[in-house]
C-alpha cells in the first residue's frame, strides 16, 4: 500500500455556470453565479433563491452525446458528467479494473410525488444504471451521507485503488432540486432569499443548488508521481457525536478531520483550505471554530457556496475539482458573498481572487447527522 | 385560556412524540427547553409547524420562537392573541 | 478483521450472538433493553432499529473505545421508509413539510444517532447497495482500515420495509 499513489486523471463540472470544469471554473474566477429568486417552481408556496439548471439545455447535450434511453434527469445528469470526465480520460469504462462510485444524497426522490412505490427511488438502481450505460461490469458503490457525500465518495474510491482491487475509479456526485429538498429545507428555515453571504456577519442561510460533477481517480506508481497530477494526499472522516441536525459548537468532528490530515500534509504545503461554508449561522461559525484548532487561522481559506449554492451529493466533488483548477492556474477563488468577519475566530478570507504559488488544499464537508469528512490533494512533486 | 392550555399540552405530546408523557406531567409554567422537557431545535420547528397548521399562525423568523414557546403558559397566550383558526 | 459479536432484530425479536434475547418488537425491546432514552420515539424506524442494535452490541465497551470506533451502516433503500412519511406532509392542499420528519430523510442520520447516543467520534459512513452482498461490505469494512485505525467498527444492515418486515443484522469488527 505505501507504494500506490493515487492521481486525478480528469474530471467534469455539468452545472448552471458551465458545462465542463473549465467553463466553470472561468465563471467562478469571473465572479458568476446563476442564484436567483425562484417563484412557484415545483409548485413550492414560498419563494427560493437557488441555482437551477437549464433541463433543455442538458437534455439536449445527454442526446448528442449519449444518445437517448429511459433515464430520470437526475440520471442523465450523473451519465452525461461521468461521460464527459471518461471522454477525456481516455478511461475503458468496459474494464473489469473500473470502480463506479456514486455520491448523492437523494437520488430520484421527486418520483415519489407521482408514486410513493417508485422503484426509481432505490439510490443503488440508479448507480446500476449509470455504471450499465457504460458498460461496466462492476457492482457500483453509493455513498449517502447527507451532504459530505462528495468526499466520502472519494474517500471510498480511494480505499477501494489503495487495496489493490481496481485501477481507476469513476467519481460521481449528483443531486437534482425539487418540492421535496426545497420544502425541507425551508422547514428548517435554513435558506436565505438572497444570494448566500458564506462566513459574512449578515449571513442569513443557506442555497441550493444543482450540479453533477465527476472526477476519475487512477492508481499510479512511483514513475508518476513527478508527472505534475494531483495526487491523493489524506482523508479523513469523523462524527461529531453531538446533534443529528445542529453542528457541534466545538466544531469537534470537523477539527479532527482537519488534525488527522495535517498529520499527513504540513499546513505548509497548503494553498487554501476550501471550506464548507454553507452561510447558515450554525455551520460557518463552527467551521471558524474547528480552523482555529487546527491552527489554520493563516491559511486562505474560500468557500464555494455563493456560486453554486449547496449541490449537496455534488458538492464535495465540485468543489474539489474547482479548488484543483484554480490552483492549477496560481489562484485561491474568492468566497463570494463575504465581506465582513462574522464568525468568532477570524479566517483568512477574501471577496477577490488571490494568488498563490502553492499547490495543496483540504476540501472539507460537515453535515446532517454530525458527519464531518475531509481530502487532502498535493499536484506534482513530492512532500 | 386552561381549555387551550390542556389542548396544547396534548398537541406537543402529539407532534413531538413525547411518547411517555400525558398533559398531567407537563407543568403550564415550566420551561419547555434546556431542564425542562429538554426540547431541542428541531422541535422548535416543529412547533413552529403546529402553530401554523393548527391555529394559522404563521411565524417566519425561528428567532421570535424562542420567547413564545419558553412555557406551554407563554404559546397559550401567544395563540390566543393571534389566532386565525 | 474479526467478529466480535452479532445481534440480529426482526419481528421475531432480538438475537445475541445466537441466543435469543428477547422475543419482542421495536418498541418491546426499547422498553426492556434502553427505557431512559425519550429521544427514541422521534426517531424513524432506521434509527430505531441502528440505536437498539448498538445499544446490544456496545454494552461492554468503555467510553475510551467508543470515542474511537465507527460505524458503517449499508442497506438497499436508503431512507425511503422516511421519505414516504415526509413525501406525506407536502400535499397540495395540506402542505405542512415537517422539519422532524425531513431531518430523517437522509439515511446516514441513523450513524449519527449511534454516535450520539454513545459518544462515538469516529467515522461514520453509510452506503446503499442493490442487493445484500456480505462480500462487497466486508471488502469496504477492510478497506476503511486502509485510512483510518478505528477501535472497532459497528456494522450491519439495515433495513425496515413495514411492521412486520424489518431486519438489523449488526455486528461488532475488530482489527486482528
Amino acid at each position: 500500500m505505501d507504494n500506490t499513489q493515487i492521481y486525478k486523471l480528469s474530471d467534469n463540472i455539468i452545472s448552471p455556470l458551465g458545462m465542463t470544469a473549465g467553463d466553470n471554473l472561468a465563471a467562478v474566477l469571473a465572479g458568476q453565479s446563476r442564484l436567483c429568486l425562484h417563484h412557484g417552481l415545483y409548485d413550492l408556496p414560498e419563494d427560493f433563491c437557488g441555482s437551477v439548471l437549464q433541463r433543455e439545455e442538458v437534455d439536449g447535450l445527454f442526446a448528442a452525446e449519449c444518445g437517448s434511453g429511459d433515464y430520470t434527469f437526475f440520471e442523465r445528469l450523473c451519465i452525461l458528467s461521468a461521460a464527459r470526465a471518461i471522454r477525456q480520460g481516455g478511461v475503458d469504462p468496459t474494464r473489469r479494473d473500473v470502480l463506479f462510485v456514486l455520491s448523492s444524497t437523494k437520488g430520484n426522490v421527486a418520483c415519489l410525488a407521482d408514486d410513493p412505490m417508485d422503484e426509481r427511488c432505490y439510490i443503488a438502481g440508479s448507480a446500476m444504471r449509470v455504471a450499465q450505460f457504460f458498460g461496466n461490469p462492476n457492482e457500483p458503490i453509493v455513498a449517502s451521507n447527507a451532504c459530505i457525500s462528495g468526499v466520502c465518495a472519494q474517500i471510498a474510491a480511494v480505499r477501494q485503488l489503495l487495496a489493490g482491487r481496481y485501477r481507476t475509479a469513476v467519481v460521481t456526485g449528483c443531486d437534482t432540486l425539487s418540492r421535496f429538498i426545497i420544502s425541507g429545507f425551508q422547514s428548517f428555515k435554513a435558506l436565505s432569499t438572497s444570494p448566500c453571504r458564506p462566513y459574512d456577519r449578515d449571513r442569513t442561510g443557506l442555497n441550493l443548488g444543482e450540479a453533477a460533477g465527476t472526477i476519475i481517480l487512477r492508481t499510479g506508481g512511483e514513475a508518476d508521481v513527478d508527472a505534475g497530477l494531483w495526487q491523493f494526499r489524506a482523508c479523513s472522516i469523523h462524527n461529531d457525536a453531538n446533534h443529528i441536525s445542529g453542528p457541534s459548537r466545538t466544531g469537534e468532528g470537523s477539527y479532527r478531520v482537519l488534525r488527522d490530515i495535517l498529520d499527513r500534509v504540513p499546513a505548509g504545503q497548503l494553498a487554501c483550505v476550501c471550506t464548507h461554508g454553507t452561510a447558515t449561522a450554525y455551520n460557518d461559525e463552527m467551521e471558524s471554530i474547528a480552523l482555529h484548532r487546527a491552527g489554520l487561522d493563516t491559511v486562505p481559506v474560500c468557500g464555494l457556496k455563493g456560486y453554486y449554492g449547496h449541490t449537496l451529493g455534488a458538492a464535495g466533488i465540485v468543489e474539489t475539482i474547482i479548488s484543483m483548477a484554480a490552483l492549477e492556474q496560481g489562484v485561491i477563488p474568492a468566497t463570494r458573498g463575504y465581506r465582513a468577519q462574522g464568525t468568532t475566530y477570524a479566517l483568512n478570507l477574501s471577496d477577490a481572487v488571490r494568488r498563490t504559488d502553492r499547490l495543496g488544499f483540504i476540501k472539507i464537508l460537515s453535515g446532517f447527522g454530525g458527519s464531518n469528512a475531509g481530502i487532502a490533494y498535493v499536484k506534482g512533486g513530492r512532500a | 385560556m386552561e381549555e387551550l392550555i390542556e389542548q396544547l399540552k396534548a398537541q406537543i405530546i402529539e407532534v413531538l412524540n413525547l411518547e411517555d408523557m400525558t398533559p398531567a406531567d407537563i407543568d403550564a409554567n415550566a420551561p419547555l427547553f434546556g431542564e425542562g422537557l429538554g426540547l431541542d431545535s428541531i422541535d422548535v420547528l416543529e412547533l413552529i409547524v403546529m402553530l401554523e397548521k393548527e391555529y394559522g399562525i404563521r411565524l417566519s423568523n425561528p428567532a421570535e420562537g424562542k420567547a413564545i414557546f419558553a412555557s406551554v403558559a407563554t404559546i397559550a397566550d401567544y395563540v390566543s392573541k393571534n389566532r386565525k383558526k | 478483521m474479526k467478529t466480535l459479536s452479532t445481534l440480529t432484530i426482526t419481528p421475531a425479536g432480538a438475537t445475541l450472538n445466537g441466543t435469543l434475547l428477547a422475543e419482542a418488537g421495536i418498541t418491546g425491546l426499547y422498553r426492556r433493553f434502553v427505557g431512559d432514552y425519550p429521544k427514541f420515539f422521534k426517531m424513524d424506524h432506521l434509527c430505531k432499529l441502528g440505536l437498539l442494535g448498538a445499544e446490544l452490541l456496545l454494552k461492554d465497551f468503555t467510553p475510551e473505545e467508543k470515542e474511537r470506533g465507527a460505524v458503517v451502516i449499508f442497506n438497499r433503500s436508503g431512507s425511503l421508509d422516511a421519505d414516504r412519511h415526509y413525501q406525506s406532509t407536502l400535499a397540495a392542499d395540506n402542505y405542512f413539510p415537517s422539519p422532524a420528519l425531513f431531518v430523517y430523510t437522509l439515511a446516514n442520520i441513523v450513524t449519527g444517532e449511534i454516535a450520539i447516543r454513545h459518544k462515538i467520534y469516529g467515522e461514520t459512513s453509510f452506503y446503499i447497495m442493490d442487493a445484500r452482498d456480505d462480500t462487497a461490505m466486508q471488502c469496504i469494512l477492510d478497506s476503511t482500515l486502509l485510512t483510518s485505525d478505528p477501535s472497532f467498527i459497528l456494522t450491519g444492515w439495515i433495513e425496515y420495509a413495514g411492521e412486520d418486515d424489518y431486519i438489523a443484522d449488526m455486528k461488532i469488527m475488530i482489527q486482528e
